[in-house]
């Protein structure tokens, strides 16, 4: 009976009011906290991959160990043209050791040939400038230089720096270039050795003919990782394909730590609400034993109290969660809009590499809704079903008490 | 249901609707026991009406719960209609008190989010019953135990005595063959426990049903066809509510 259940409701109000509070507040915290969690594991993948690394990488067999001049991709551009036919941005780079120096500092550095147009269509890097700007479109002897890089090479926007290098022919590479941009905080090694030129410039300074040494795929989670890394496989047969997880471990790694540890901080979460929801619910079935008993003394069949109260638990966290999970909703798409800042408290921070956005946003799903609604309305059902059933046992005479 | 007129007054048809037998009740309440019924041996016959007196603390209300399968005692045996109780099963005592006991309680016992009517039909739902029957059943009734024009009034908008004609219907709702009321009058005035006990007493004879009721008002137990006086959780009177007044007054 639907509507005694609702009348019940309505009967105390504050009560009722009390129980869809808690329900609707916890349904609303546990969306929110989700949507937080979900965000964090997925902005900081994005920030591993997004700014240079890509979602899968391909290298000749055995570069990422090497890391050899020589070893580089046996046949990169049909790979690319196959990737820009299946509509997978991607962005091809070369890679070389040298030196840099301008008047007497000197370090030393690695080279990226890079496409500029390439970078820009797939990655952050082009718009990763702590000053100045990227490399221009056309070869023209720029470099972008990584932060402490420069700042060995007390180098700034417009400084002119020398680089010499071992060419691919055993000759010495020697060319002057002129500082267009500094990278902002990419993490340690980019920092320390990044020296960016367009890939024509590093083909005439290595003498490289066009060597590629890594094809970097980076779709920005259009396409799930699993089968992008098949699709990948698929175009570069005989290559070395990668996902980001195995090319940064640690930072793969310190996501499933954080996933456990939300995962872990939800659960209790979760229960704690579920405490919350069931005392309330404990003390709005208790407070009506007398009811029960009347209900009893009718001849009402235990089960029959059990499942109208399961109904009128039912209705009640229907309605409190509707509200809750709309509450939840609308902060978390907040969150996911403008997100919080959390350079105040946590500086800037980097780790394994690669360097963090100090906004955490939100990542909202519909799907997301899922858990927090039907773990309250179990815990809803739950918590009235077992006090009502605890009732329903009861003779009739004790329920109703003395009359 | 059975069909006699005339006999039934005076004092049933001869077919039992009530038997206790050696029945005893205790309850513990830590170290104390409390003895409410100290073996009662009690007869009630198809389509009596019978008052049950006695003073406070004798043990009419745990009496009334033994026999509406409301309690079950501590020792002796009961039987309701032909079932002997202790042979049931809480559903089956369930069922028992849905499809052949009604209950009256001093307090009326409404469910406060329901209706008069909705009161009344509440059993019927239980059984089963289509809703127009039902609805149909309850206009009756409610009319017959004068409340026309009441139906879809709350509990909470009805007066004392309105609301026991409530509690009254809703106890005959389903046709029961006996109804236990547990000082159906103590919570009305007198110009009022008369009128219940005339409904009372007319249901009786339209319905034939079996009535037991206790009370502490002279009035009432003198409108009885059967007097029983329980003392101390023992019966130490039973007969004729005139002789059994005089001779104790
Ligand atoms: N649930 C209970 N727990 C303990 N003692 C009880 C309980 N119910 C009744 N008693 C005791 O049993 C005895 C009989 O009580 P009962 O309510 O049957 O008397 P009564 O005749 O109905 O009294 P009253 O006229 O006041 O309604 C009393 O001494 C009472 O205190
Ligand atoms: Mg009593």
């Amino acid at each position: 009976m639907i509507r005694m259940g609702w009348r019940n409701l309505w009967r105390n109000r504050r009560r009722t009011a009390l129980t869809m509070t808690t329900v609707g507040f916890a349904t609303a915290i546990l969306v929110l906290t989700q949507a937080l969690m979900h965000g964090m594991v997925e902005g900081t993948a994005r920030n591993a991959t997004d700014t240079f690394v890509g979602e899968v990488q391909v290298h000749a067999p055995g570069w990422v160990t090497d890391r050899s001049f020589y070893n580089s991709l046996a046949a990169p551009r049909p790979v690319l043209a196959a990737l820009a036919e299946a509509g997978l941005p991607a962005a091809p780079r070369a890679y070389g050791f040298g030196l840099t120096a301008r008047a007497n500092k000197s370090a030393g550095a690695m080279f990226w040939g890079v496409d500029p147009a390439a970078e820009a269509g797939a990655f952050d890097l082009p718009a990763s400038l702590e000053r100045g700007s990227f490399l221009t479109a056309a070869a023209s002897r720029e470099v972008v230089l990584g932060r402490k890089l420069a700042r060995s090479l007390e180098a700034d926007v417009g400084s002119e720096v020398i680089a010499v290098v071992e060419a691919g022919d055993g000759s010495i590479g020697n060319e002057l270039f002129t500082v267009v941009g500094i990278l902002q905080g990419l993490g340690e090694t980019a920092d320390r050795s990044a020296a960016i030129l367009h890939s024509d410039d590093f083909n005439a300074l290595f003498v490289a003919g066009g060597r590629i040494h890594e094809i970097a795929v980076n779709t920005r989670g259009a396409v799930a990782p699993d089968r992008l890394e098949a699709r990948v496989v698929a175009l570069a047969r005989d290559a070395d394909v990668r996902t980001w997880r195995e090319l940064l471990p640690m930072v793969s790694d310190m996501l499933g730590v954080l996933d456990a540890s939300l995962w872990i901080f939800s659960s209790v979460f979760l229960l704690a609400a579920g405490l919350g929801v069931t005392n309330t619910m404990l003390m709005a079935v208790y407070e009506r034993t007398h009811e029960f008993g009347v209900l009893k003394a009718l001849g009402t069949p235990p089960l029959r109290i059990a499942a109208d109260v399961a109904v009128e638990a039912l209705l009640l966290a229907v309605v409190a969660t509707g509200i809750g999970a709309g509450a939840g909703t609308a902060g978390a798409l907040a969150l996911q809009r403008w997100g919080i800042d959390t350079a105040a408290w946590a500086g800037s921070t980097s780790l394994a590499g690669v360097a963090f956005d100090p906004i955490w946003r939100a990542s909202f799903s519909l799907g997301a809704l899922t858990t927090p609604v039907l773990t309250m309305w179990l815990v809803c059902v739950l918590a009235a079903v077992y006090p009502a059933a605890s009732v329903a046992r009861l003779r009739a005479v004790e329920a109703i008490g003395r009359t | 249901m059975i069909s006699q007129s005339s006999c039934r007054g005076a004092g049933g048809s001869g077919r039992v609707m009530l038997r206790l037998a050696s029945v005893t009740k205790e309850y513990r309440d830590g170290e104390v026991v409390v003895r409410a019924l100290r073996g009662v041996d009690l007869e009630i016959g198809a389509g009596e009406f019978v008052a049950m007196a006695g003073p406070s603390g004798s043990g009419k209300s745990t009496l009334l719960h033994i026999a509406g399968a409301l309690d079950r005692p501590t020792a002796g045996s009961v039987e309701v209609d032909g079932h002997d109780l202790a042979t049931l099963s809480e559903r089956e005592l369930a069922r028992l008190r849905r499809d052949r006991i009604g209950f009256v309680f001093q307090s009326y016992n409404l469910i406060p989010v329901l209706t008069a009517a909705e009161n009344a039909e509440y059993i019927l739902m239980l059984q089963g019953v289509a809703a127009a029957a039902r609805r149909q059943r309850v206009r009756e009734l409610l009319a017959e135990v004068g409340l026309t024009g009441l139906e879809d009034r709350y509990p909470r908008e009805l007066s004392g005595g309105q609301q026991q004609r409530v509690a009254i219907a809703r106890s005959l709702a389903s046709g029961p063959a006996l109804v236990l009321a547990d000082e159906p009058t103590a919570n009305v005035d007198t110009a009022t426990a008369d009128s219940l006990l005339d409904l009372m007493e007319r249901m009786h004879h339209q319905r034939g049903v079996t009535f037991l009721f206790s009370t502490h008002d002279p009035r009432v137990m003198r409108r009885s066809h059967r007097l029983l006086g329980l003392v101390d959780g023992r019966i130490e009177g039973d007969g004729a509510p005139a002789d059994l007044l005089d001779g104790r007054l």
